[in-house]
């Protein structure tokens, strides 16, 4: 029998049996919903993970000073281990760097401007930060080397900052704000920079030149870690290890004692993000793949029932002209043509999902072609497998016993 | 045109014992021919019928169809066999109650490679006098508009051969002389009919009978002069009419 008279006749059988139809399709619907909301969800965080490496750029790594993991730096260990002159030592000995930015970091600092206030994180930096993170000011002037060597109480406010202390059309070049209980003239403000890969916002930060950090804000000797970015070619990975071995020798570490600091490349980055996404993912997979199991049972199990009730009809069908595989064919086609059904009723459901999750929380969530497209195939493999051993028990029928009585 | 020789069917029950439902049956039938199989119930007519048809398959003997043996076929080819050839018609009608008349006569084109279908069907239930009820279910219809909606998907792939088994066991006398002046028609204009029956009324519409006892033919005679079923519906009485234009 040719394949669209086929489908035709699929079609035609479950318009007949209408709520056998419908019940069959359920549980497909529901298992592709949940499927595509899940792998939205997957490629959401997915998509958010990149675009935070993208922030911490690709060919630069970071430096903190105390040891312990990516994920819990310091972990308890003294965080006094890293010095300006380190950062020199980096620029000059270990090959393709092309600049650095070394940062003193001071958190939870009250700051004040006319009667509002915020708590926010102040930054000491140099004029290097603008071209090694790429990151430079939308208004006034950033950090200059004048700042640098006169110790001047100047700053540059990020967006977030700019937000709790200004109204939004109001200009804070000239303004002056206290930090603590010294005051500082805002000299600039940032670009907003969004979210970093640890998940914080870049964009609540102070800057100030890292000598008036060191000397008048701190008063520390030390900073608390450093940006290097590379050129040329060449495994991050690798310059990475170059400067870990500069900084240990320097640091005078014998083999067997743990760094006293610690460095994170993009690479790294990467692993940790998808880490925390993937456990979380799986378990939805599992979920939702035991929800399209379930739904191939039923169908399997209806598909039983109704070749059991439609014994004469298919007897009848081999009498006028059916062979045992247009049969088995048919019964199949039922199958596949109700989970397809399903499977595109359940991507509109999914989307629908989406949507509403879109609005109700911050989740990202990204729908693909290619989760689309699997949401089919999916479904219509869904479709043989449960369709196959009741197709095989149709096809095997026999039509006098079938037509007798 | 259907050429048996020799031809045996035995059942085996599952305590071991079996029933011999066809004896060394050996019958030839012309084209053309209108044959009426009698015997008592249980005596193979219906067994002997299905054989012919290519729908069950025989213990022993030969089946040649227009010189073809039938037990060198494949599963695929007896397929084609039933769908150009071969036509049924069953006393219990055999209709899929939850399809149109339209859908029911359309089967077995579904199974051919004729294009058109709707139309094909169309004109044979028009054919068969039910112009105007080709959207009705078989829920709608009387048994014997049901039995000619059966008749109208016997002839719609034009098979050369029609097996009746029993088509009027349900039906009413005035119904059952429709269908048979409709068989007697079907003849004239060429087809071979084989009816199952066990009303000798009925069997004196044929060409021929054949009486089975037990599964082995009995006698086979030549009917000099068949009634005409049309000249007898004209005596019957038009209160057995059923209302057919409900
Ligand atoms: N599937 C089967 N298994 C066992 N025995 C069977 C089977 N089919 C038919 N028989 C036996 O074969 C014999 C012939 O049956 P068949 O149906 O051909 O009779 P029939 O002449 O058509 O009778 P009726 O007039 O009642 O329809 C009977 O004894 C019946 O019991
Ligand atoms: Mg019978």
């Amino acid at each position: 029998m040719r394949t669209n008279r086929t489908i035709s006749t699929a079609l035609k059988c479950l318009r007949r049996y209408r709520l056998r139809s419908f019940l069959m399709m359920i549980g497909i619907v529901v298992g592709i919903a949940a499927l595509t909301m899940v792998v939205s969800a997957g490629l959401g965080s997915q998509k958010r993970v990149m675009d935070r490496v993208k922030v911490f750029g690709v060919s630069a790594i970071m430096i903190h000073a105390g040891g312990g993991e990516v994920t819990q730096p310091s972990g308890g260990t003294p965080t006094n281990t890293l010095t300006v002159d380190d950062v020199d030592a980096i620029a000059h000995e270990v090959p393709d760097v092309v600049g650095v930015a070394p940062m003193g970091q001071k958190g939870r600092v009250e700051i004040k401007y006319l009667d509002r206030t915020a708590t926010t994180n102040i930054f000491g930096v140099t004029p290097s930060w603008v071209p090694v993170w790429d990151w430079d000011v939308t208004e006034g002037d950033f950090i200059t080397d004048e700042d640098m060597e006169g110790l001047n109480r100047v700053c540059v406010l990020g967006t977030t900052v700019y937000k709790a202390l200004f109204d939004s059309t109001a200009d804070p070049v000239g303004e002056r704000i206290m930090i603590g209980s010294v005051a500082f003239e805002v000299k600039g403000l940032m670009k907003s920079k969004g979210t970093s890969p640890r998940g914080g916002d870049m964009d609540n930060r102070i800057f100030v030149p890292l000598s008036t950090f060191m000397k008048r804000v701190d008063n520390v000797d030390y900073i608390s870690g450093v940006r290097v970015r590379f050129g040329g070619s060449g495994s991050i990975e690798q310059k990475a290890e170059e400067v870990r071995t500069v900084l240990r020798s320097r640091h005078q570490l014998a083999t067997g004692q743990p760094d006293d600091f610690s460095l994170i490349t993009p690479t790294e980055i990467v692993k940790v993000a998808k880490k925390v996404a993937g456990t979380f993912n799986v378990l939805l997979i599992i979920v939702s793949a035991i929800s399209l199991i379930a739904g191939g049972v039923v169908i399997a199990n209806l598909m039983l029932l109704s070749v059991n009730e439609r014994r004469r009809e298919i007897g009848l069908r081999m009498a006028v002209g059916a062979s045992s595989s247009d049969i088995r064919q048919q019964f199949l086609a039922e199958a596949v043509v109700i989970t397809l059904i399903g499977g595109v009723f359940g991507l509109l459901l999914g989307a629908l999902g989406i949507g509403l999750m879109r609005q109700l929380s911050k989740m990202p969530l990204v729908i693909s072609w290619a989760s689309v497209l699997m949401g089919l195939v999916f479904s219509g493999a869904v479709g043989i497998v449960a369709g196959y051993q009741p197709a095989k028990r149709a096809a095997r029928v026999q039509p006098v016993e079938a037509l007798r009585g | 045109m259907v050429q048996a020789k020799g031809i045996t069917k035995t059942y085996n029950k599952g305590s071991g014992a079996s029933v011999q439902a066809l004896r060394e049956v050996n019958l030839e039938i012309q084209q053309g021919e209108f044959v009426a199989i009698m015997g008592a119930s249980g005596s193979g007519k219906s067994t002997l019928m299905n054989i012919l048809g290519c729908l069950d398959k025989p213990s022993g003997g030969q089946l040649l169809l227009d010189g073809q043996e039938v037990s060198q076929m494949d599963d695929q080819a007896l397929a084609k066999v039933r769908n150009q050839k071969i036509g049924f018609v069953f006393q219990s009608f055999n209709l899929m109650p939850r399809a149109n008349a339209l859908e029911n006569v359309e089967l077995p084109l579904i199974y051919s490679d004729k294009a058109d279908i709707t139309r094909l069907s169309r004109e044979a239930l028009e054919s068969v006098g039910l112009k105007d009820r080709i959207h009705h279910n078989p829920g709608e219809l009387s048994g014997g508009q049901q039995q000619r909606v059966a008749i109208a998907r016997a002839i719609v792939n034009q098979p050369e051969i029609i097996f009746a088994d029993e088509p009027t066991g349900n039906l009413d006398t005035r119904s059952s002389y429709e269908i048979i002046a409709l068989f007697q028609q079907l003849n004239q204009q060429g087809k071979t009919v084989v009816l199952v029956t066990h009303e000798p009324d009925i069997a004196e519409y044929a060409k021929r009978i054949i009486k089975i006892t037990d599964g082995s033919i009995v006698s086979d005679q030549a009917n000099a002069s068949p009634k005409d079923a049309a000249l007898a519906l004209d005596q019957i009485p038009k209160q057995e009419v059923r209302n057919e234009n409900k």
